[in-house]
C-alpha cells in the first residue's frame, strides 16, 4: 500500500466524519429549536484538511503526468519509422552477410 | 514515429542484448513497435529463442510472431535457408493463410524470382483486391527491380484510392527526391505536413526540398519551415538551425543591390541567433569540432 493511497483514504474518513457531526449538530439544533445559520468551526476545518489531503492523493496515487511539450523528451519525434511495408531486399547488405553463420 | 525516449531506451536496450545481458524478447519486441530495421540483430537473437525449445514455448502463442520477424529479417540478411524454415514452421501452422501467402510471395523476391513474386502477388490480390501491403509491395518490387519510373507509376495509382497513407506519401517523395524530381517531392511533403502538422521531420525535410529547388521565394518559404522545425522541436534540432543559417545567407545573396524591402527579407538577426545557439550546442556537445563550426559560419558571413 502506498503513501499517497493511505493519506487519500484518510482525507476521505475526514471529509465523512465532517458529514456526520454536521447531521448530528443539525439535529441538535432542531432538539434546541434554533434556525442553522451555519456549520461549526470544527467542520470547517475537517473540511478544509480533508479538500488537501484528497487533492494530494488525487495528484500523486494514480501517477505522473504525462508532458503536454511538443519538444520534451516524450513526445518529439527523432525519427521515422523505417518504412517496413516498401523494405526492398536487393541492397547493398546482400554483399556482406552477416558474420556468424546461422542454423536453423 | 520514434520519440526521444524510446530512442534511448532502444539504444540502451540494443547495447544490453548485444552484450549478453539478457532482455532479448523486450528488444524484439520493441523492434517491432517502433517498426525499426534492425534485421542482423534481430536475426542473431531472434534465432537463439527459437533454437532453444524451452524459451520458445513459454512464449506462447508469441512464438508465431517471432517466426515470422525473424522470417523477414533473414530475408534482410539474405539468409535465404532460415526465412524459407521458418515460412516452413507457420505454413505448417497456418495453412491456407493469406499472410503466411505474403511471407512466401517475399521470399521469392528476395531470392529475385521477380516474375513468381509477381504471379504471387496477383493471386493474393484476387482474393482481396483491396489489401494495402500487396499493393505497396508491388511499389517496392518495381524500386527493387531498379525502375523508379514504375514505382511512381504504381504509388499514385494506389494514392488515388488510398488518400490517407502517408507512409505511402513519404515512400513518393522519397522516390522523387532518388530521381531529383524536387516539385514532385516538395507536392508530396506538403500533403504529409497536411496529415501530420505536429510532426517536425515532414516540416524539416519540406524545407530541404525548398532550398534545394532554391530561387528566393522558395528560400523565404524554407526558412519559415525551418523555424517551424525549431518551433516543433524546442530549438533541439541542429539541422533546422543550420538551415536557418544557409537559408539567410543565400537569400542575402540573392537579394544584394534590390530595393530596400527585399534587403529586410535577409532578417540577419534570425541568422546570428541561429549562429548563436548552434555555438552554444557544439560548445556543450562536440567542443572539439567547435572550430569546424566557427569557420563554416564565417564562411556563410554570419557571426
Amino acid at each position: 500500500m502506498n503513501l499517497g493511497f493511505v493519506i487519500g483514504v484518510f482525507g476521505v474518513l475526514i471529509l465523512s466524519h465532517a458529514a456526520y457531526s454536521t447531521i448530528q449538530y443539525r439535529g441538535l439544533l432542531k432538539i434546541m429549536e434554533e434556525e442553522f445559520s451555519g456549520p461549526t468551526m470544527n467542520v470547517v476545518l475537517e473540511l478544509i484538511i480533508g479538500l488537501v489531503l484528497c487533492m494530494w492523493a488525487a495528484l500523486t496515487f494514480p501517477g505522473k503526468f504525462l508532458s503536454i511539450h511538443p519538444d520534451s523528451d516524450e513526445n518529439r519525434a527523432v525519427s521515422l519509422p523505417d518504412n517496413s511495408d516498401f523494405m526492398i531486399f536487393n541492397h547493398r547488405g546482400r554483399l556482406f552477410p552477416p558474420e556468424v553463420n546461422m542454423k536453423f | 514515429m520514434v520519440t526521444k525516449t524510446e530512442e534511448t531506451q532502444l539504444n540502451e536496450l540494443e547495447n544490453q542484448v548485444e552484450n549478453g545481458g539478457g532482455g532479448v524478447w523486450e528488444y524484439l519486441c520493441l523492434v517491432r513497435k517502433l517498426k525499426v530495421r534492425r534485421s542482423e540483430i534481430v536475426l542473431k537473437h531472434g534465432l537463439s529463442i527459437l533454437n532453444d525449445p524451452g524459451k520458445r514455448s513459454a512464449l506462447g502463442p508469441d512464438e508465431w510472431t517471432l517466426y515470422e520477424q525473424v522470417a523477414i529479417a533473414a530475408m534482410d540478411c539474405q539468409s535465404l535457408a532460415v526465412a524459407q524454415n521458418c515460412i516452413k514452421v507457420l505454413q505448417k501452422k497456418f495453412p491456407e493463410s493469406k499472410r503466411v501467402g505474403k511471407q512466401e510471395a517475399l521470399l521469392l523476391e528476395a531470392k529475385g524470382m521477380w516474375e513468381e513474386a509477381e504471379k504471387a502477388y496477383t493471386s493474393l490480390l484476387e482474393d482481396n483486391p483491396l489489401d494495402q501491403v500487396i499493393h505497396k509491395r508491388k511499389v517496392a518490387m518495381a524500386k527493387s527491380q531498379g525502375k523508379p519510373s514504375l514505382a511512381i507509376e504504381h504509388l499514385n495509382k494506389y494514392l488515388e484510392v488510398f488518400m490517407a497513407d502517408h507512409d505511402a506519401w513519404r515512400e513518393l517523395a522519397e522516390i522523387y527526391v532518388s530521381l531529383q524530381m524536387y516539385k514532385q517531392a516538395a507536392f508530396c511533403y506538403e500533403e504529409l505536413i497536411l496529415t501530420q502538422p505536429t510532426l517536425p521531420l515532414y516540416h524539416l525535410a519540406y524545407a530541404d526540398v525548398l532550398y534545394t529547388i532554391g530561387g528566393l521565394e522558395n528560400l523565404v518559404a524554407a526558412r519559415k519551415y525551418y523555424a517551424a522545425t525549431i518551433d516543433l522541436t524546442g530549438g533541439k534540432s541542429t539541422r533546422a538551425l543550420l538551415g536557418i543559417c544557409l537559408c539567410g545567407s543565400a537569400i542575402a545573396q540573392l537579394s544584394k543591390g534590390r530595393n530596400k524591402e527585399d534587403k529586410d527579407m535577409a532578417a540577419p538577426e534570425l541568422q546570428s541567433l541561429a549562429a548563436t545557439a548552434l555555438e552554444k550546442e557544439y560548445k556543450q556537445k562536440a567542443p572539439a569540432k567547435l572550430n569546424l563550426l566557427t569557420s563554416a559560419l564565417r564562411s556563410l558571413k554570419i557571426s
